[in-house]
């Protein structure tokens, strides 16, 4: 197992980021603008920019087939970003809303994006044909707060979406001539839009980061700030869950999460650093951190001798530098997302942070 | 009309679709005890204070937080914070690691700790705890400040420093068993002791 490939773009927060599939392209969120790096060599290279929001871009999504882009942004907008002869072109979606747009996704489809906004309103956004632009339909009804993240189904319908209402809700997102009826699972049978498949709230509560169906969909993760992660096994239709795990841990919350497995799920956040966690249906456990400490060019590098010791104190008053965190982020870790994966079995997987950089990992 | 504040007009009481228009029991847990009184967290109190008379300092600690009242009154909460800072101003400091690995090792002491933790800033914000802030009228206007774990401060009440230094020492040897993930529960958390 190599150690993790770091990229440090820039410093600045990253928002929220994504690799094309052929993982030659990396789309940062940068402020009011999103970034396009390319690969070259070893490093990524800046090589084109997407201006066009005001505000702080909240969420990028590459779609691994088409290659188009959705950025939402707390301008209350989203645009879908297609590439043309001259350029990157934008094409502004109707989302309705009179709040910041918090967080975007496409669906495995690639028909619909799903935007989580502060108006308590999930838009789930397709295009239509006709008039030749994006429109939106509004999950609307038991949202109570903020959305703060959404995941989409496997199947393309079903959508999971965490709020700071402290809930995390499983929601149909049924588009009429878009979407195939999709085939019957434990979330439901007949699913018109909006209609709620599941709600759940664990005992101690904390507002929703992150949600994460595993990769069969038959089962649901999210990561909230009580500092612990909760999986779900659903029974079916209108049932309570068959299971509904509560790990509680001892570091802080965990702002994202992906399954690597249907038995595993890699989790990050204010901690700087990803942790893995393996269980099933009878108990999960943290497994200890993806980080493997103590790497051997950080030991060599504090070697000191007494001269250099000595100047130290003189120039610092202080003889240990611990201004470093031991971990390789520096700071927050936003998003966690899957880079490469094999089988169903996820082989790489990306974080960006507050620290702006994107680091990829190897399982 | 030029008088009026419009600063401090609360607009969302005029907006029914507001998001402060809900009830905030929908974002409390569904399996929390049933309300209770300060009676009867005095009731819980008697029995506590017999066990640790009998020197089962591990069991007083445990039934003090397993009978919380997360769903009781104002008055009910007051009661046990009492009865709780009593329980852990009674515990010798030379036997607090010892309690602490027994009370949480076994199934559910996850929870007792982060009860134990809601307990100790909970006495640490009331100044002296206990009796010390019985007087001050805690102002719980419904939904205006459901979200508060912290009913504010009393500066300078004075005599309270006895009972911090005991909350502090158990603060210390809480969080090196539950990490800074117990604190963090501790703000997020709804149930409120």
């Amino acid at each position: 197992m190599s150690g993790p490939e770091v990229h440090h773009l820039f410093h600045h927060p990253i928002a929220d980021h994504s690799f094309s599939s052929d993982r030659q392209t990396l789309a940062v969120a940068r402020d009011s603008n999103v970034e396009l790096y390319h690969r070259s060599g070893p490093k990524f290279a800046l090589k084109d920019e997407l201006k066009g929001h005001d505000k702080t871009v909240t969420g990028v999504d590459i779609a691994p087939n088409s290659g188009m882009i959705v950025t939402c942004s707390q301008d209350r907008n989203a645009y879908v970003w297609e590439p043309s002869p001259t350029g990157w072109k934008p094409t502004l979606v109707l989302l309705r809303i009179n709040r910041a747009a918090t967080f975007v996704r496409w669906s495995p489809s690639e028909k619909k994006f799903a935007v989580g906004s502060g108006a308590r309103v999930i838009a789930v956004c397709y295009f239509e044909e006709e008039n030749d632009w994006w429109v939106s339909k509004h999950l609307k009804k038991p949202i109570r707060s903020t959305i703060t993240t959404v995941a989409w189904h496997p199947n393309s319908v079903l959508l999971a979406a965490g709020s700071t209402d402290s809930h995390a809700r499983v929601f149909s997102g049924f588009i009429k001539g878009i979407d195939d009826r999709p085939e019957p699972s434990v979330w439901g049978e007949r699913l018109p839009f909006n209609t709620v498949c599941g709600e759940y709230l664990n005992d101690s509560a904390g507002w929703v980061h992150a949600v994460s169906f595993s990769p069969s969909g038959d089962a649901l993760a999210f990561a909230a700030h009580d500092s612990s992660i909760t999986v779900v096994y659903p029974a079916g239709p209108d049932q309570p869950p068959r299971a509904m795990v509560n790990i509680s841990v001892q570091t802080l919350p965990f702002t994202s999460l992906i399954w690597s497995g249907e038995a595993e799920i890699i989790a990050a956040g204010y901690d700087c650093e990803p942790f893995r966690f393996r269980g099933g249906e009878a108990g999960w456990e943290l497994a200890g951190s993806v980080e493997t400490k103590h790497r051997p060019g950080l030991a060599a590098a504090r070697e000191e001798s007494a001269l250099h010791m000595f100047r130290q104190m003189d120039l610092k008053g202080k003889v240990k530098d611990d201004t470093q965190l031991n971990t390789t982020h520096q700071n927050t870790v936003n998003t966690v997302r899957v880079y490469e994966q094999a089988g169903g079995a996820v082989k790489k997987f990306s974080t960006s942070g507050v620290d702006g950089r994107v680091v990829v990992w190897s399982l | 009309m030029a008088n009026i504040n419009w600063r401090t007009i609360d607009v969302d009481a005029y907006d029914p679709e507001s998001a402060t228009n809900f009830p905030l029991t929908t974002l409390v847990p569904a399996n929390l005890p049933a309300p209770s009184t300060s009676a009867e967290s005095a009731q819980i109190g008697q029995q506590v204070r017999q066990l640790l008379r009998a020197g089962d300092s591990v069991g007083a600690l445990q039934s003090a937080l397993e009978t919380a009242p997360l769903a009781g009154d104002e008055g009910a909460k007051q009661v046990h914070l009492a009865t709780v800072l009593e329980v852990l101003q009674g515990i010798r400091q030379s036997e607090v690691h010892r309690i602490l690995a027994e009370m949480l090792n076994q199934p559910g002491g996850a929870a007792l700790g982060d009860t134990l933790m809601k307990y100790i800033y909970k006495g640490m914000a009331s100044g002296a705890g206990g009796s010390g802030s019985k007087g001050m009228s805690p102002q719980v206007t419904g939904t205006g400040t459901g979200f508060s774990q912290i009913h504010g401060r009393h500066f300078g009440e004075g005599g309270g420093g006895q009972v911090m230094s005991v909350l502090l020492s158990w603060h210390e040897k809480l969080t090196e068993a539950v990490g800074v993930g117990g604190i963090v529960r501790v703000m997020s958390d709804r149930r409120t002791v």
